[in-house]
């Protein structure tokens, strides 16, 4: 038996990322994906039963591996001044580092595949980042208010500014290349914002 | 899940709709086939097959007795 090609996988992999971020789910065909691979169609279906296959599982491991880099050094037991500095520091870092497969998580975020992208997310997340905003609201840091809102003022200015640098605009489609400075001041006043 | 390569039987075929593929469902259940996928996606509507018995010429003769163009994915 011939065993698993590492490096085709990967290849294979990497090429799915960016071919969906292209052509979209509709326009993703395994012909078109085994074309940029240089490899067989029929290479492709032995690794995956489709392209729905491919597509999840390509998914769910970008995923996995996003979020296991977005958890780094962060310590739930932690102030929330310092976890959530930590958080910005992280989810930056990793969606700078990674623009096409963020790009690829935030389709499959508005897809048929959604949930399972929240389950995958929610798997890694919900203890750590559950029990650190539960420990603030202990310490009385922050106030007790509704997931969604924490949520969107936490990191909803982060995801805007990173989306903003990854477009190389910002409003009105003024240029815009993220910098320190806008980035932690607009930290430092979500902070303010979130602090009792 | 270690998938055997050599169990891997793939096909070209004409299986386009849900429907051609629930009817070839049937055919599969017969023949005891468990593992089997359609690729309703794909130009080639590739059949998949995960059989350590089943001889690629059987399927074939199996989908075009049945109706549908079937050859083997190169």
């Amino acid at each position: 038996m011939r065993a698993r090609d590492i490096n085709k996988v990967e290849l294979v992999k990497q090429k799915a990322i960016e071919l969906l971020v292209e052509v979209g789910f509709e326009g993703f065909t395994m012909n078109k994906l085994a074309k940029v691979c240089g490899i067989s169609v029929a290479t492709l279906y032995i690794y995956y039963q489709d392209k729905d296959d491919l597509i999840l599982k390509v998914g769910m491991e970008e995923v996995q591996r996003m979020s296991a880099i977005m958890l780094e050094n962060f310590d739930p037991e932690c102030s929330f001044a310092e976890g959530l500095r930590q958080q910005w520091k992280n989810r930056a870092r990793c969606i700078l580092e990674n623009p096409v497969s963020a790009q690829m998580i935030e389709q499959l975020r508005s897809s048929t595949y959604q949930e399972k992208v929240f389950e995958a997310f929610g798997e890694v997340f919900r203890e750590p980042l559950g029990k650190f905003t539960q420990n603030a609201i202990e310490r009385g840091e922050i106030a007790p208010m509704p997931l969604e809102s924490y949520w969107s003022v936490a990191f909803g200015p982060l995801y805007n500014l990173l989306r903003f640098h990854n477009e190389g605009k910002s409003l009105s489609g003024k240029p815009f290349v993220l910098t320190d400075e806008v980035l932690w001041s607009a930290f430092d006043m979500v902070l303010k914002g979130l602090k009792k | 899940m270690e998938i055997n390569i050599k169990h891997i039987l793939l096909f070209k075929t004409d299986i386009r709709t849900e429907g051609d593929k629930r009817y070839i469902g049937k055919i599969m259940e017969e023949q005891q086939i468990d593992q089997w996928t359609v690729d309703l996606h794909d130009i080639d509507c590739v059949l998949r097959i995960v059989s350590p018995t089943l001889k690629e010429e059987e399927v074939i003769e199996l989908v075009v007795k049945n109706g549908y163009q079937c050859e083997i994915l190169t």
